[in-house]
């Protein structure tokens, strides 16, 4: 857990506690009884009187100690009640389904889509103003998205393997309910019911704010109806008299959504992949003309990239070089978790904090992409360095159609008139072998397959010279897996790409590749051409992965090798 | 195209069913409630002056004669032609009450709906941009104060802060008494009265949207689509709002289509604290007047609205979500 969401935690443990001790012993301390007049009226914060007086001459701070009991006794026994009647109905109709789940459903889709300020208005005052009133009300409207949530967690747990593991046992319900529903779902009843208390409170001023409160039992919001309605805000008492009832409101709602942040965070992480990448400034880049002549179109020299485990740098690549020439397919093998896909985004510096690449050089036609700013990183993506995603992961933007989606990867690096775009765009379809009517598609209506080819085609459009295919074959169904290969193959041979093929697939890699290099756990361990390095490496873990490949004979497996 | 006619009748039948059940809340409340039933529909010193015989004809006469399942037919034959009863209060016929003060609750929730959707979506899609900096934890600490802060307390500071103490708008309503008489000074005037209703209408309700937009924009930001769009070269403005905030805000736009209903929720509080004649104060008012034709009308009216909301959403969410639309070709093969 973050050490932020730790402090936020605590900060809105130390809020509530201080709040409730305020609530527990203030009226002993404050020596004035907050229902009679102690002092003059609209008497000024002074030393008798901290928080001054109201109209009626009675003590602010008694007032506010007397109302805090009110105000967090309503919110947490409807916060008790809610959650507790919303509880049992959830766990009931998640676990037993059939008629008694749809009713309940049903009911809760009501209960949500009424307005329910209002709702609890026209009750309230049919019941009555009073502390009853109130809780009754607000438990009405609230138990519902308890219900629904608690039921959602049932079901989820209901289907797990252990259930499914005891049920087919011949466990009963009770020893279910005892030993796997109630445990599993009883974490979730806690922030739940911190998110009630926050939400009754709130519910709870505005419907005293509303003249629905106990006349006799002073709450915040009922402090506020008689400052509102003695229009408070016309003299000079309004300091005094609205500002702190107002701020009570606010530290304990405040209190309780962080509390309730923390254990949402403790309970179900947001798993968010997202983290805001640092600016690059521009550098001073040399060009480097023997890697130029000798063809090399791009070099890696002593990649490290380590990622923070339990405060400490650890390497996930460690000291990985590399080279690509003119029109050559590299393979990088792997099994997952080698650093592969690691190297891959570091080229096209696309790693995302926290990691850390230190590196001697990255040269992609002779300079060093280290060194470039943000914006010629990007006029090289996608435009010099076509990068091959794997279509299997939700590679293409869902509410973007494919022409769209390919036209922008021409037009953030070139300005074409409409007609020769289009035609762009035709030409790139029909290139990976995808009829012309799927141009207006969104992702949603094509195959795996004809996705990885709409990403083909969109790594090709601008027609770079060297590719990065990261697992394009992963997730497809074995035939279109060799479809999606042969394209490939085709496509290099027939534009001379320089290619960097990452896959886990050995045998898919020796068929397209002309070199390989074998990671694992982040070093390079074994390297050489392809067809070599199959038949002849000695190293165990190349040896290991080449004869895992599932052949039928020993024959047909030299056949492959061999190409 | 073809509509998907099963889940949009389901939708349906399941908003049938809320106003159904506002209808049967309004019709059962002052039956069940205890104490004279008379007393829901006429003040205590009429009903003295009533004899029994007349007692009974005005029960009748306010369908509250024979069985409960009887009066429960006529009732619904009222609601059906827009028979909401007469208002105790204005002694007018409840919707025309209504129809003069709809308007006002209508030009007060718009603009503070926009505004607090707009700008909830910016800053959230911000700060999420942002994660983890000071100023996304800056915003988000602001937001979440803003989320707990009670509406009419934010009314009532505004108030005293910037109509009686600065004196730069007025204290109340939505016009004032004295006109000069011109369009655009009236116009002038009813802008004059709507800063403030709206400011806090939007402050208490721009929270929600923040914290759901960044929520939503930290999840499609860490989506394979945008990294493979970075990977293309697309621009930083464009990966912010064509990837991220594009996909990011398929949930905030359903969040607040029907989170409509707590908006009109919260106009019954702000218009409270500025007496802006709206609906809103309309339900107040009859509440603290016990004036129950006028509470119940406004509670359906209410609900309608929110339901109209609903439907609307429904209706509207395909052109934003091609994914809602059923597919044109035929699923593909490889």
């Amino acid at each position: 857990m973050r050490k932020s969401t730790k402090i936020i935690g605590w900060t809105g443990a130390a809020m509530a506690g201080a709040m409730l001790l305020f609530a527990l012993v203030g009226p002993f301390l404050i020596p004035y009884d907050a229902y009679q007049q102690t002092g003059a009226s609209f008497q000024a914060p002074n030393a008798e009187h901290w928080l001054g007086t109201n109209d009626m001459g009675q003590d602010i701070l008694a007032e506010l100690a007397v109302g805090a009991r009110t105000s967090l006794f309503i919110g947490i026994a409807t916060a008790v009640i809610a959650t507790f009647i919303g509880g049992i109905i959830g766990v009931l109709s998640g676990y037993f389904g059939g008629w008694f789940e749809t009713l309940m459903l049903r009911l809760i889709d009501v209960v949500l889509t009424l307005p329910f300020l209002p709702l609890m208005l026209v009750i309230a005052v049919y019941i009555g103003p009073g502390a009853f009133t109130q809780i009754f009300v607000i438990t009405l409207v609230m138990w519902a998205g308890k219900a629904r949530q608690i039921r959602a967690q049932t079901l989820y747990i209901k289907k797990a393997g252990p259930v499914l593991a005891a049920k087919s046992m011949g466990a009963g319900h009770t020893y279910l309910f005892r030993k796997h529903i109630l445990p599993g779902v009883f974490p979730l009843f806690i922030p739940q019911f911190v998110a009630a208390v926050n939400a009754a409170i709130l519910l709870e001023s505005s419907l005293s704010f509303l003249g629905m409160s106990d006349p006799l039992m002073k709450s915040w919001g009922s402090i506020l109806y008689y400052a509102n309605n003695r229009s408070a805000f016309l003299t000079e008492a309004w300091v005094w008299w609205i500002i702190p009832p107002g701020v009570c409101i606010v530290l304990v709602v405040l209190a309780f959504s962080f509390i309730g942040y923390y254990l949402e965070e403790k309970v179900n992480p947001r798993l968010s992949a997202y983290v805001p990448s640092p600016k690059r400034t521009k550098q001073p880049i040399a060009l480097q003309q023997d890697l130029l002549d000798s063809e090399v179109v791009l070099s890696i020299d002593k990649m490290t990239v380590e990622y923070p485990r339990k405060g400490v740098f650890m390497p996930v690549v460690s000291g990985v070089s590399l080279q690509v020439h003119k029109g050559e397919v590299l393979g990088i093998v792997g099994e997952s978790g080698s650093g592969k896909t690691t190297v891959a985004s570091a080229i096209i510096q696309q790693l995302k904090s926290p990691a850390r690449l230190s590196v001697e050089g990255i040269y992609f036609e002779g300079k060093d992409l280290q060194k470039f700013s943000d914006e010629e990183i990007r006029t090289v993506r996608g435009n010099q360095i076509g990068y091959i995603a794997q279509a299997a992961m939700n590679a293409l933007n869902p509410v973007i159609s494919i022409e769209k989606q390919l036209a922008e990867a021409v037009l953030v690096h070139h300005k074409l008139p409409v007609a020769e775009l289009n035609k762009r765009i035709d030409e790139a379809l029909l290139q990976v072998g995808l009829d012309l009517k799927w141009r207006h598609a969104f992702p949603h209506e094509l195959s795996g397959g004809m996705r990885q080819r709409v990403i083909i085609a969109m790594a090709l459009i601008n027609r770079p010279q060297f590719v990065i295919a990261d697992e394009p074959t992963t997730g497809l169904d074995v035939m279109v897996q060799v479809e999606i290969l042969e394209l490939l193959q085709r496509l290099q041979k027939e534009l001379n790409l320089s290619m960097i093929f990452i896959s886990h697939d050995l045998p898919a890699v020796l068929k397209i590749t002309d070199r390989l290099a074998i990671m694992k756990y982040g070093y390079i361990v074994d390297g050489g051409q392809s067809a070599e390095l199959a038949e002849l490496s000695t190293h165990p873990y190349t040896r290991r992965l080449i004869d895992a490949m599932p052949l039928l004979t020993q024959v047909k497996r030299k056949a492959v090798l061999t190409k | 195209m073809k509509p998907n006619f099963t889940a949009f009748g389901k939708k349906m039948l399941q908003y049938g069913l809320v106003l159904f059940v506002a209808i049967t809340i309004n019709f059962l409340l002052p039956r069940l409630a205890p104490g004279d039933p008379l007393l829901y529909f006429f003040d205590e010193g009429t009903i003295k002056e009533l004899t029994t015989v007349q007692k009974q004809l005005a029960l009748e006469s306010m369908g509250l004669g024979g069985s409960l399942f009887e009066q429960y037919l006529v009732y619904l034959k009222e609601i059906v032609s827009f028979e909401f009863g007469v208002s105790i209060k204005y002694g007018l016929p409840a919707m025309e009450v209504i129809w003069e003060r709809l308007p006002w609750t209508l030009v007060l929730i718009g603009p503070a709906m926009l505004l607090s959707a707009v700008s909830g979506v910016a800053v959230g899609a911000y700060s999420a941009w942002n994660r983890g900096k000071s100023r996304d934890v800056s915003l988000l600490t602001v937001m979440l104060t803003f989320q707990a802060v009670p509406g009419f307390w934010i009314g009532m500071l505004f108030i005293a802060v910037f109509a009686v103490q600065f004196g730069w708008f007025p204290t109340y309503g939505a016009v004032s008494i004295v006109q000069d008489g011109t369009i655009t000074g009236w116009l002038k005037d009813v802008a004059l009265h709507l800063v403030l209703p709206i400011a806090t209408l939007s402050i208490a309700t721009v929270g929600s949207n923040y914290l759901l937009t960044r929520s939503s924009m930290l999840e499609s930001l860490g989506q394979d689509y945008v990294v493979m769009a970075e990977a293309k070269g697309v621009t930083k403005n464009r990966l912010i709002f064509n990837h991220g905030l594009r996909n990011a805000l398929l949930p905030v736009y359903t969040h607040f289509m029907m989170n409509l209903g707590t908006l009109i929720g919260g106009s019954v509080v702000v218009e409270t604290v500025f007496s802006y004649p709206g609906i809103g104060r309309l339900l107040y008012e009859s509440v603290v007047a016990r004036d129950f034709p006028m509470m119940q009308a406004v509670f359906l009216l209410i609900t309608i609205g929110v339901i109209a909301a609903n439907i609307l959403a429904d209706l509207t969410y395909p052109l934003i979500d091609p994914r809602a639309k059923s597919t044109r070709y035929g699923k593909g093969g490889s």
